[in-house]
C-alpha cells in the first residue's frame, strides 16, 4: 500500500505545490494567457506595505495568541486534573469549542463585540465600551485574538490533560512529605514533567495561528481599511477576489518558508530547553 | 507473515465498483437532452432567473438548464475561471472584474450577433469602456442598466418641507435641516466598505477633469490633483451619517431607511428591492446626486448591472444562443426590469416606477456617465481606503494611498490595467 500512498500525496499535494512555485513566476490571473516574468513578483512584494503590513500583523496575533492559549489551557488543565466535582462532565464541556466550526461561532462574536459588548459599555458607562471593539483599528486585533485563543484552548487542554496524566502521583506525594507549595510543586515538578507536551502545543499553536484565517473573515473581513488582514487572508482576497494569481502565489511561498523555519527555529530551542531542565 | 497476493485484487474491486459508480453518476444526466449552464449573480433575481430556466426547458425540451447561484459570485466564479470550467452562460455585474475576464478572452466576441438588435448603443459603449478581448469586440449583451444617485423619503421631504436639491450646497442644507429636527440625513453603512463607492461614482465623475482616467492609465496625472475636490466632498456627506457608521452595513442601512429612520440613502436604483423588502409606508424617491453649483452639470450615474456572456470556447453554442435570445425578448426583459427596479437597456422600452421617477429625464436625454470605480480593477483596494478615509478623515492620506497602490498594481502588472480604456 505505500505506493498508491507515495502516488496520491504526490499528486495532489506535492503536484499543486510545484505548479503554485512556477505560478509565482509569471503574471496570470489564474485564467486566460499569461507571461513570465521571473522574479518581478517576490521583488514587489519587499516593497509591498500592505503585504508587509500582513506578515506584521500575522506575527502578531500568531505571538499573542500562542502564548495567551498556552497560559489559559494550561491553567484550566492543572484545574480540571485535580479533585473536583463534575470532573469528567467539565472536560466534555471544555472540549465543546474545538467541535464548532469558527466561522459560525465567529459571527456569534461578531454579533457580542458589535451589539452586546457596546451595548453593556453604554449601561455600566464605560464609554471606552460602548463602541464596538472590531470597528477601531487599534482594538480590533484583541476582539480576534480573543476568539482565536477560546477556540483554540479546548484543543490545547485536552493535550495538556494527557500530559498531566503522565506524572507520578508518588512524586507529589514525596514532596508534600518535604513540604513543598502548591506553586513549588507546579514549578518543580508538573512543568519540568510535562515539557515535552509544552513544546508540542506551542510549535502547533504557532503554526496554525500564522495561518489564521476564518476568525478575521468572520469577525473583521480585514478591516478596517486593511488593518487586521493576514497574510492568508491577503492570498486569497489579492489571489482570488483581485486577480493576482501570480503575485500572490510568489506571497505563498514566500510564507511557507517563513512558517517552516519559524517551525523548526521553535522546534529546536524549546527541545534544547525541555533536556535542560 | 502473510502472503500478499489479495491487494492486488482488491484494488482491482475498488476500482471496479468506482467505475461503475461514476457510470451510474453520468448516467443520470443522460436523458438525451443537452445540459448547459447558466452562473447566475444577482442573489435577489436568484427565483427570478430560476423559473425563466424553467420556462425556457419547457419551450425546449432537447435543453437542460443548471442554474449555477453562489453566495460571492465573483469569486465562485475566478475559482471556476482557474480549473477552466467556464459556465455557458452567465449573468455579471458590468464592473472592472467583467472588463478584466473580457480582456483575458474568457467570453466570446458577439459582434455582428442579431441578439444585440435594438440593444441601446450607449450600454454597449459603456460595457466596452470596461475591456474587451480584442480591438471591436463586443463581449456582452447589457440586459439590465441601474441608476446611481441618491435615494431619498418622500413623506420625510414633504414633512420638513425640504425641495428636491439641485446643487451641492443645496444638498448639505437640505442634511443639515434633518439634522437639526433630529433625523439622520445620511445613513452611513461603511460595514460593507463598498458602499462608499455609490456616492464616489457620480460626485468624481462630475467634479474630475473629462479624460481623468485616459490620463491616470498613461500616467499623466494623479488622484491628489484630479480627485481633491471628490475626496473633500465625500467626506463632507459623511458628516451627516448616524454615529457609529462603521458597524452597520448595506442589510441594515436599507433596513433602517424602509424604517423611515434616516431621510436619504447614498445608493442607487439597484437597491430599491431590498428597501422594499422591508415594506416601507412611503414612496422611495430618486434623484441625481448634484456635486457642483451649477444644475445643468449634473450627470446620472448609469451603469451595465446585469450583463449577459457566453463562454468564449463552450461546447453547446447553439443552444447558448437559443437561450440568450430567449432572455432578451421584450417581455421578459421588461418583467424583469420590473421587478427589479432596474433600467431596461432594449430601445423603446422604460420603466415607470416612481423609485425612478427623479432620475428618468436624464436616462431619456442621455445625460449619463459610467461608474468610475469601475475603472479600479479588483487588486487596487478601493473599498477599504475609502472606509479608513471616511473614518480618519484623512484626505491627504486617502489620496496618496490611493496613487501608490495604482502606480504599485500598474507596476507589477503586465496587462489588464490601460486595457480597460483602449
Amino acid at each position: 500500500m505505500v505506493v498508491p500512498a507515495v502516488l496520491i500525496f504526490f499528486v495532489f499535494h506535492t503536484v499543486p505545490v510545484l505548479q503554485g512555485v512556477f505560478y509565482s513566476f509569471t503574471d496570470s490571473p489564474g485564467y486566460g494567457p499569461f507571461e513570465l516574468v521571473g522574479l518581478r513578483n517576490y521583488v514587489a512584494l519587499f516593497g509591498d506595505p500592505r503585504v508587509l503590513h500582513a506578515y506584521w500583523f500575522t506575527f502578531l496575533i500568531a505571538g499573542v495568541s500562542t502564548v495567551a492559549v498556552n497560559v489559559v489551557s494550561l491553567t484550566i488543565a492543572v484545574w480540571l486534573n485535580s479533585r473536583i466535582a463534575w470532573r469528567t462532565t467539565l472536560r466534555g464541556i471544555y472540549f465543546v469549542p474545538n467541535i464548532l466550526a469558527i466561522l459560525i461561532v465567529g459571527y456569534i462574536f461578531n454579533y457580542l463585540f458589535s451589539n452586546s459588548l457596546p451595548a453593556l459599555g453604554e449601561r455600566l458607562g464605560i464609554g471606552r465600551l460602548s463602541t464596538s471593539l472590531l470597528t477601531d483599528s487599534s482594538t480590533a486585533w484583541l476582539g480576534i485574538v480573543i476568539l482565536a485563543v477560546w477556540q483554540a484552548a479546548a484543543f490545547n487542554i485536552i493535550i495538556y490533560i494527557a500530559g498531566l496524566q503522565t506524572v507520578p502521583v508518588d512524586l507529589y506525594e514525596a514532596s508534600a512529605i518535604d513540604g513543598a507549595s502548591p506553586w513549588r510543586q507546579f514549578r518543580s515538578i508538573t512543568f519540568p514533567m510535562i515539557a515535552g507536551f509544552f513544546t508540542i502545543n506551542m510549535v502547533l499553536s504557532l503554526k496554525s495561528f500564522l495561518q489564521i484565517f476564518d476568525h478575521i473573515v468572520a469577525l473583521t473581513g480585514g478591516g478596517p481599511g486593511t488593518d487586521t488582514e493576514s497574510v492568508a487572508l491577503l492570498i486569497y482576497k489579492g489571489g482570488f477576489q483581485g486577480g493576482e494569481y501570480g503575485y500572490q502565489s510568489a506571497n505563498s511561498v514566500v510564507f511557507f518558508v517563513v512558517i517552516v523555519t519559524l517551525s523548526i527555529v521553535q522546534l529546536r530551542f524549546l527541545q534544547k530547553r525541555e533536556t535542560s531542565v | 507473515m502473510l502472503p500478499r497476493r489479495n491487494p492486488p485484487r482488491r484494488v482491482i474491486t475498488l476500482l471496479a465498483v468506482a467505475l461503475l459508480l461514476a457510470a451510474g453518476l453520468s448516467a443520470c444526466a443522460g436523458d438525451g437532452r443537452t445540459t448547459i449552464t447558466f452562473f447566475q449573480f444577482k442573489g435577489e433575481a436568484q427565483e427570478y432567473f430560476r423559473t425563466l430556466a424553467a420556462r425556457f426547458e419547457a419551450q425546449n425540451p432537447d435543453v437542460r438548464v443548471v442554474v449555477d447561484n453562489p453566495a460571492d459570485p465573483e469569486t465562485a466564479l475566478r475559482t471556476r475561471l482557474v480549473k477552466n470550467d467556464v459556465p455557458d452562460v452567465m449573468t455579471l455585474n458590468g464592473n472592472g472584474t467583467f472588463g478584466e475576464f473580457a480582456s483575458a478572452r474568457i467570453f466570446r466576441d458577439l459582434t455582428g450577433d442579431p441578439v444585440l438588435e435594438g440593444v441601446n448603443r450607449s450600454y454597449l459603449d459603456v460595457i466596452a469602456t470596461l475591456g474587451r478581448g480584442g480591438p471591436g469586440e463586443v463581449n456582452g449583451v447589457p440586459f439590465a442598466a441601474n441608476a446611481s444617485g441618491l435615494l431619498y423619503n418622500v413623506d420625510l421631504f414633504e414633512e420638513h418641507g425640504v425641495a428636491v436639491p439641485r446643487t451641492f450646497s443645496e444638498l448639505i442644507a437640505a442634511a443639515r435641516t434633518f439634522r437639526d429636527a433630529g433625523v439622520t440625513p445620511f445613513y452611513g453603512m461603511l460595514a460593507d466598505s463598498w458602499t462608499a463607492q455609490s456616492p464616489l461614482a457620480p460626485l468624481s465623475a462630475q467634479l474630475q477633469p473629462d479624460d481623468f482616467f485616459e490620463q491616470r492609465f498613461r500616467d499623466g496625472t494623479t488622484f491628489a490633483r484630479g480627485w481633491a475636490s471628490t475626496a473633500a466632498q465625500l467626506a463632507r456627506l459623511f458628516e451627516y451619517t448616524q454615529p457609529d457608521p462603521l458597524s452597520k452595513g448595506y442589510e441594515d442601512g436599507t433596513a433602517a431607511f424602509a424604517r423611515g429612520e434616516s431621510a436619504m440613502l447614498l445608493l442607487g436604483s439597484y437597491a430599491v428591492p431590498q428597501i422594499r423588502f422591508g415594506k416601507p409606508d412611503f414612496t422611495i424617491g430618486s434623484m441625481a446626486l448634484p456635486a457642483t453649483e451649477d444644475p445643468a452639470r449634473t450627470t446620472l450615474v448609469s451603469g451595465v448591472d446585469v450583463v449577459l456572456a457566453a463562454s468564449r470556447q463552450g461546447d453547446h453554442p447553439a443552444e447558448v444562443d437559443r437561450f440568450l435570445r430567449f432572455l432578451m425578448r421584450r417581455p421578459v426583459m421588461e418583467e424583469y426590469c420590473r421587478a427589479q427596479v432596474a433600467v431596461p437597456t432594449l430601445e423603446g422600452l422604460s420603466n415607470d416606477d416612481p423609485a425612478l421617477a427623479g432620475v428618468s429625464e436624464y436616462i431619456e436625454s442621455g445625460r449619463i456617465v459610467g461608474f468610475t470605480d469601475h475603472q479600479f480593477i479588483p487588486a487596487i483596494p478601493l473599498g477599504p481606503l475609502l472606509q479608513s478615509f471616511l473614518i480618519s478623515g484623512d484626505e491627504r492620506a486617502f489620496l496618496r494611498d490611493l496613487d501608490e497602490d495604482w502606480d504599485k498594481v500598474a507596476a507589477r502588472r503586465t496587462w489588464g490595467l490601460g486595457a480597460v480604456i483602449a
